[in-house]
């Protein structure tokens, strides 16, 4: 039975689809309708996914539809403000329940025969009660839309369909201490400064879901308008177009497939305060340069809601970008402003499958609850200049994926590998107080092996 | 829905209409006509000539909201473009200063077909509310498919010295989920 479970009808085994001695990956895997409808059970049916922020539902029955996998969902808010998570698919004859995005509602219900449930999923009644068009073979308690299972982590919704899997805090394993400096940090939490843009590209979501974990190398060459103009050349902090000094910094890789890149700071807090960052303390470089969303008077939060390792590292060598397994990308980045301030931005991204060749990018932008107004404005506009649809960085990205995901259906390309064979040789800085698989140095490619090697565990199935 | 009511949009202030053929339409056309070539042409820093420096160019994203809610569908917190007039003439830098804009190099073989155009007066002098649709096909690479970006352009046009400048552009969508994989053109 194993045998055949974790062999691919071209009698390809899928141990072999990730050469772990050379770290190497076949390219079918970007393509391959086998491998993608495999995947769909065995990775999104086993990891927590991201569905949005509980800022988006404040109320009792609000609701948005979002995507678990290839499967829609209902993200509701029901009694007591409890979130819940419903198979968006009537039980009855499979129609799907709610064809709106978002909405207020204490009755979600059924358009083709009238099914209605509540924003929990419990069925609640079929039409003409006296006839009892749902029968007598099940109960109203069989009934109910499929659930899953729901966690809330900095007010950013997680579900999964594994209800005996790993718990949240599991699956988040070493790197929890690290998200922790990035979503526990403030006393309110963070918010929506609306709901997301999302847009399709015609690429396999593994491409931006590997990238995500946590590419920094492709920054030098794909964005590398960067250093051509606008601020960091203006800045001339290295000089010109080099952007490779932004390139060092610390990389936590994760066994789980998360990825953290930590940035140094300092060389934008010698800037602000013309000052050698190794001679400030937490306090002063706090004060230099607070973290995206938070002011100098938020800063009392931080301390209140971080220990002082997190905050050594979050004044120091913060993590700016990477992806939660399988498919989120987050960003907390410092933008310097042609003033010479730096302006900090919070996004989420979701690269949700919808076939092998195509994704649906989702793009939330986000702040502090506690982030004045005026802040928020700038943080905003600023993240859609550069992030999501129109975003002058992430515009290269999407065009790039695309052609992967085309050279991986070629005769050859399909058999063509992605290489990971820039491996550290360096490990922890000296002091270095967190927890995980921690290389330091210019990034290299094993934050996106472990992905890789995460995707390998789901895809061979245990039987 | 009267005529009136169909052209407003969020902020502008919409007087008489402007008579089909009358001299100042045909001025209109002639600018949306000479924009749209210039931004199908790729000329980037001529199509910026015609900008009002105190320009502001949003595109709202829309939800899929019901009947009784249409007023929902067009969000305008988070939106796909939230620009003013030196972050579109960043944009414009980064497509024609730099080496290495990859989403537009090579460049999107692009249409704007512009049509179904009224125009009003609003309530400052000078100042035209003009409303029309925008059918934009962009091709890219050897890909046989048009990607198709179709919405309602709701602008204001203000005589400068003579000249018609774009003072406000709002793009109204059609699409929820956008069918191209960035926005690295101009609407
Ligand atoms: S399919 Fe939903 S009520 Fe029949
Ligand atoms: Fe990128």
């Amino acid at each position: 039975m194993k045998q055949t479970r974790n062999v691919l009808a071209d009698g390809t085994s899928i141990e072999d689809l990730v050469k772990v001695d050379t770290r190497e990956v076949q390219m079918r895997a970007l393509s391959d309708h086998e491998i993608y409808n495999l995947e769909m059970d065995r990775v999104f049916g086993h990891s927590w996914l991201l569905l949005g922020h509980e800022t988006e539902i404040p109320n009792e029955n609000d609701f948005v539809v979002r995507d678990m996998g290839s499967d829609s969902v209902i993200v509701a808010r029901g009694k007591n403000g409890q979130i819940h998570v419903s198979l968006n698919v009537c039980p009855h004859r499979g129609m799907k329940v709610s064809t709106l995005d978002a909405g207020n509602t204490p009755i979600h219900k059924c358009i083709y025969h009238g099914w209605a449930f509540r924003p929990n999923g419990d069925f609640l009644a079929s039409p003409v009660e006296k006839e009892c068009m749902h029968g007598k073979m099940m109960s109203k308690v069989e009934l109910g839309l499929e659930q899953a299972r729901v966690t809330l982590y900095g007010g950013i919704i997680f579900a999964t369909w594994d209800h005996e899997g790993p718990s949240f805090e599991e699956f988040l394993g070493d790197a929890k201490w690290y998200f922790d400096i990035l979503f526990q940090r403030s006393d309110k939490g963070l918010e929506v400064l609306g709901p997301p843009q999302r847009f399709i590209v015609r690429a396999n979501w593994k491409t931006a879901g590997e990238q995500s974990a946590a590419d920094g190398f492709h920054t030098l060459t794909l964005h590398r308008w960067l250093g051509e103009v606008g601020n960091y050349a203006k800045s001339g902090e290295e000089g010109g177009a080099d952007l490779s000094p932004e390139m060092y910094g610390v990389e936590v890789s994760s066994s789980n497939g998360h990825a953290l890149r930590c940035i140094d700071l300092g060389r934008k807090i010698r800037k602000l305060t013309g000052l050698d960052p190794d001679e400030l303390s937490v306090d002063q470089k706090l004060e230099a340069l607070p973290p995206p969303g938070v002011t100098r008077e938020m800063l009392p939060q931080l301390k209140r809601n971080l220990s002082k390792d997190q905050l050594k590292v979050l004044v120091s060598m913060p993590p700016q970008v990477g992806g939660i397994f399988p498919n989120v990308l987050f960003a907390f980045v410092y933008i310097p402003q042609a003033d010479g301030s730096v302006l900090g931005l919070t996004l989420l991204h979701a690269y949700v499958p919808k076939g092998p060749d195509q994704l649906e990018f989702v793009n939330w932008i986000l702040a502090e609850k506690d982030t004045p107004p005026e802040l928020k404005e700038k943080m905003l506009r600023q993240s859609i200049q550069l992030f999501g649809t129109s975003g002058m960085v992430e515009q290269d990205d999407s065009d790039t994926w695309p052609h992967m995901t085309v050279a991986a259906r070629g005769a050859r390309g399909r058999k063509s590998t992605l290489k990971y064979q820039a491996v550290y040789e360096t490990s922890k800085p000296a002091g270095w107080p967190g927890p995980g698989i921690v290389n330091e140095g210019f990034t290299k490619d094993d934050t996106q092996w472990h992905w890789w090697l995460h995707w390998h565990e789901l895809m061979l199935a245990k039987v | 829905m009267t005529a009136t009511q169909h052209l407003s949009s969020a902020d502008v202030q919409q007087g008489e209409v402007v008579a089909i053929g009358s001299d100042t339409y045909n001025q209109v056309l002639g600018f949306l006509y000479r924009e749209a070539s210039l931004l199908d042409a790729i000329s980037l820093k001529e199509w910026s000539a015609l900008l009002a420096t105190d320009l502001v160019y949003t595109v709202p994203l829309r939800q899929t909201r019901p009947m009784a809610q249409q007023a929902a569908s067009i969000i305008r917190t988070v939106q796909h473009y939230h620009d003013d007039y030196r972050s579109i003439m960043g944009r414009v830098m980064r497509l024609t200063g730099t080496k290495s804009a990859w989403a537009e190099d090579p460049p999107s073989r692009t249409r704007r077909l512009v049509t179904n155009v009224q125009v009003s007066t609003t309530g400052v002098e000078g100042e035209l509310a003009v409303v029309s649709y925008l059918l934009l096909t962009r091709s890219r690479f050897d890909s046989p498919d048009l990607d198709l970006i179709s919405g309602e352009r709701r602008d204001v046009l203000r005589y400068v010295a003579g000249e018609l400048k774009l003072a406000r552009r709002e793009v109204i969508l059609d699409q929820a989920v956008l069918g191209t994989p960035n926005l690295a053109i101009f609407l």
